[in-house]
């Protein structure tokens, strides 16, 4: 029982890791140039603090998922683990919506504030961008679904504990 | 085997003095947290700005026209006031859940359904809060490489309450997560509580 617990466990905290360092890479390397009416546009990530914010959480988790994995599999310090694992969940999705936020005024544009969407010009660019907004929320899902499932492999044997 | 099974179902809380002090605080900062997200959400969904700006000037008649800034204009504020409109219904329902009904039980999960309920909760008053932050962002200081002018010089009374929502937001998701962090460690020590 146990050990099916902790392959369960490796398995999607390695899920996780791979969608986080995927989507901080990805997001890292999407850079295009294009020449509108002998206007020059380079879209990078780095010229928006959204995309940049997002790429630093996603690293940030990453390094937290691989040191996570070195943990021996009945330390104290899986309880910390726990508490770690909702913070790290929140800085993700907070990660998350804001690129969306931005990625979706890129791409319709505001009318009211008189922002043109930038998706026509650069749509190698939105390509790359959408590639690593998608692999974020897939990280972000497996997240929610890792400290649901902490809760209960922690709280199960203490539910059952006598006095 | 009877008496235990007879435990099992029964949940008997016995709190020192000590525990009660620390289960008052845990209420206030609840009460805080309520408080902040309820008015974060009353600021940003009353957030409204009328300008009449000058469009063009023919002859010597100017042309003015009125703009409305609104909330509803950005899809991350509507995601904003929804997420802080269920943070602080979930505060406000926990706390009469833990004033009044304070012998309700379910097989003993009170604290964890109390503490996953709050997980999620936090989760998703972070993504409202950042998406909010970075639109107030794009709003205060433009962006120069996709040519998007900012809108905080001509909306300036949008933009602080934007701002004085945003800050009472942040102030809500901390106390929530402290709280949130205290009930997981009280998870973790059933020794206050008899529980089974």
């Amino acid at each position: 029982m146990a050990k099916t617990k902790r392959l369960c466990t490796l398995l999607c905290r390695l899920m996780a890791l791979g969608a986080t360092v995927s989507a901080a890479i990805v997001m890292a390397t999407s850079h295009e140039k294009a020449n509108f009416y002998s206007v020059s546009f380079e879209a990078k990530y780095s010229h928006t603090p959204a995309f940049k914010y997002f790429m630093i959480a996603n690293a940030i988790v990453s390094v937290y998922g691989v040191l996570v994995l070195f943990l021996p599999s009945e330390s104290l310090l899986w309880r910390l683990v726990v508490a770690l694992d909702v913070v790290f969940t929140m800085l993700l999705t907070s990660s998350i919506s804001a690129a969306l936020a931005i990625a979706q005024v890129g791409k319709h544009g505001n009318s009211y504030a008189g922002w043109l969407p930038i998706c026509g010009q650069v749509p190698n660019y939105c390509g790359h961008v959408k590639g690593a907004l998608a692999a974020g929320f897939i990280g972000v899902i497996l997240y929610l679904l890792l400290i649901l499932y902490s809760i209960h492999s922690v709280l199960d044997p203490l539910l059952l504990r006598k006095n | 085997m009877a008496l235990e099974t007879e435990r099992k179902t029964e949940a008997i809380f016995i709190s020192s003095p000590a525990q009660k002090q620390k289960d008052r605080i845990l209420l206030l900062l609840r009460l805080v947290a309520f408080f902040a997200t309820a008015s974060a959400t009353i600021v940003m969904a009353l957030n409204k700005q009328t300008n009449t700006l000058v469009v063009a000037t023919i002859g010597n008649n100017p042309i003015k026209a009125s703009l409305t800034a609104k909330f509803q204009h950005t899809p991350a504020f509507v995601f904003f006031v929804v997420a802080n409109s269920m943070a602080s219904f979930h505060n406000l329902l926990i706390l009469v859940v833990e004033i009044v009904g304070h012998k309700i039980d379910y097989k003993g999960l009170r604290l964890a359904i109390i503490a996953i309920l709050d997980m999620l909760i936090v989760v998703l008053a972070a993504a409202g809060d950042g998406a909010a932050v970075f639109m107030a962002e794009l709003g205060k200081n433009g962006n120069s490489h996709a040519r998007w002018n900012k809108i905080c010089d001509k909306f300036q009374t949008f933009c602080d309450h934007g701002s004085g929502a945003l800050i009472a937001s942040f102030v809500g998701l901390i106390l929530l997560l402290i709280i949130n962090i205290i009930s997981i460690a009280k998870l973790f020590n059933p020794k206050s509580y008899n529980t089974i």
